[in-house]
């Protein structure tokens, strides 16, 4: 039976619009930064703090990915970034055609740095590149400290890892040691900041970094670059 | 869970490619999927035959899949090695390695098209 080749990357589509995303924010001079975690880790608490702590310092836009309803677009928004809710209706991750609508409704010349809080999900967004320069996972204290070991992929593809909720540690039976322990192995340059957005610890440290990343002159000087290949990552330089 | 919209992107590229290449049928569809790429291969299977159906181009055609396991490459050994858990650490020496050579992928490779079809073989060196 006669065969056709294709020889195509089955994600080729998304990583296609991703590279016009990326090629968009760079030309605008802002950094991107998509925040993934499952549900409850505290990635809408920690961009409002981070938010609120780099106002006047770092212009921060939000492209705020939930299932349903604006609740979160609006707690950010109060702490003062721009912000675009995008609600996918069910689906479990963002596609970059999604962020590249989002940026028709932001100024990208005010912002230094993008952040894409992804679907509340440790396994779907793994897959998709949104344009972004780097991957962040959120995790925390009130989930199992066996995250990295069980969802591998999430934490191989990010370049740093937030441990939230530090400040609930007496509470809970959670050691942050062994998620250190695990995260290293799946990703050796993993960088790792400990930090509670409720009591403050750690967030002087995380927000110190974020500015860095905001002002850095070139994507190659980016904090926390030399880590493994996002992919599609290719197509943009 | 994500099986859904990677069955959608595959129906997408071949359909487009089957208009390009004038084929009316597509008997099946050759991937390469990474054990490491967080596919589930029943669900992927499951997601195609039911989008599949809706399109005429696809309503026949079946999705091989070739599983490629997770492999890298060690250095100093200069071998490779079965990475088991995404923990790419040479299990002779101890080094990480950060060359993956297998395991990752998420591939079209190409298509069976019926024999009725006009062009079908010739457009095997067009890798578009």
């Amino acid at each position: 039976m006669p065969r056709v080749t294709i020889a195509r990357n089955i994600l080729a589509a998304n990583e296609e619009v991703a590279a016009e995303v990326r090629g968009r924010l760079a030309a605008a001079g802002v950094r991107c930064i998509n925040l993934m975690s499952g549900p409850g880790a505290g990635k809408t608490t920690l961009l409002e703090r981070s938010v609120a702590r780099l106002r006047g310092r770092l212009a921060i836009g939000v492209i705020e990915g939930d299932i349903e309803t604006s609740l979160d677009a609006e707690r950010i928004e109060a702490a003062g970034a721009q912000v675009v809710q995008i609600n996918t209706r069910g689906a479990c991750h963002l596609e970059a055609h999604m962020v590249r609508d989002a940026l028709e409704a932001l100024d990208l010349q005010r912002l230094d740095l993008l952040f894409i809080e992804n679907i509340g999900n440790l396994v779907c967004p793994a897959a998709w590149d949104l344009g972004e320069d780097l991957r962040v996972v959120v995790v925390c204290t009130t989930e199992g400290d066996e995250k990295p070991a069980k969802y591998p992929q999430i934490f191989a593809a990010a370049q740093v890892l937030v441990i939230n909720k530090l400040d609930l540690l007496p509470y809970v039976d959670y050691d942050p040691e062994r998620v250190r322990t695990q995260a290293l192995a799946v990703n050796p340059s993993l960088q790792i900041f400990s930090l509670s957005c409720r009591s403050g610890e750690g967030l002087e440290t995380w927000c110190g970094w974020l500015w860095h990343v905001g002002r850095a002159p070139e994507r190659s000087s980016l904090p926390a670059s030399e880590g493994p290949v996002i992919q599609g990552d290719g197509a943009a330089s | 869970m994500h099986e859904l919209a990677l069955a959608q992107s595959i129906i997408e590229v071949v359909e487009t490619r089957a208009e390009e290449c004038g084929v009316r049928q597509v008997r099946a569809v050759h991937l390469r999927v990474g054990e490491a790429s967080g596919v589930l291969v029943e669900a992927l299977q499951a997601a195609f035959t039911m989008l599949a159906s809706l399109s005429p181009v696809l309503a026949e055609a079946r999705l091989a899949i070739e599983v490629t396991p997770h492999r890298a490459w060690c250095e100093p050994c200069a071998s490779s090695f079965a990475v088991e858990d995404f923990i790419a650490r040479c299990p002779a020496c101890g080094t990480w390695s950060t060359r993956i050579l297998s395991g990752t992928e998420l591939q079209i490779l190409d298509m069976e098209v019926g024999a009725d079809n006009e062009q079908g073989g010739q457009e095997q060196e067009n890798n578009g």
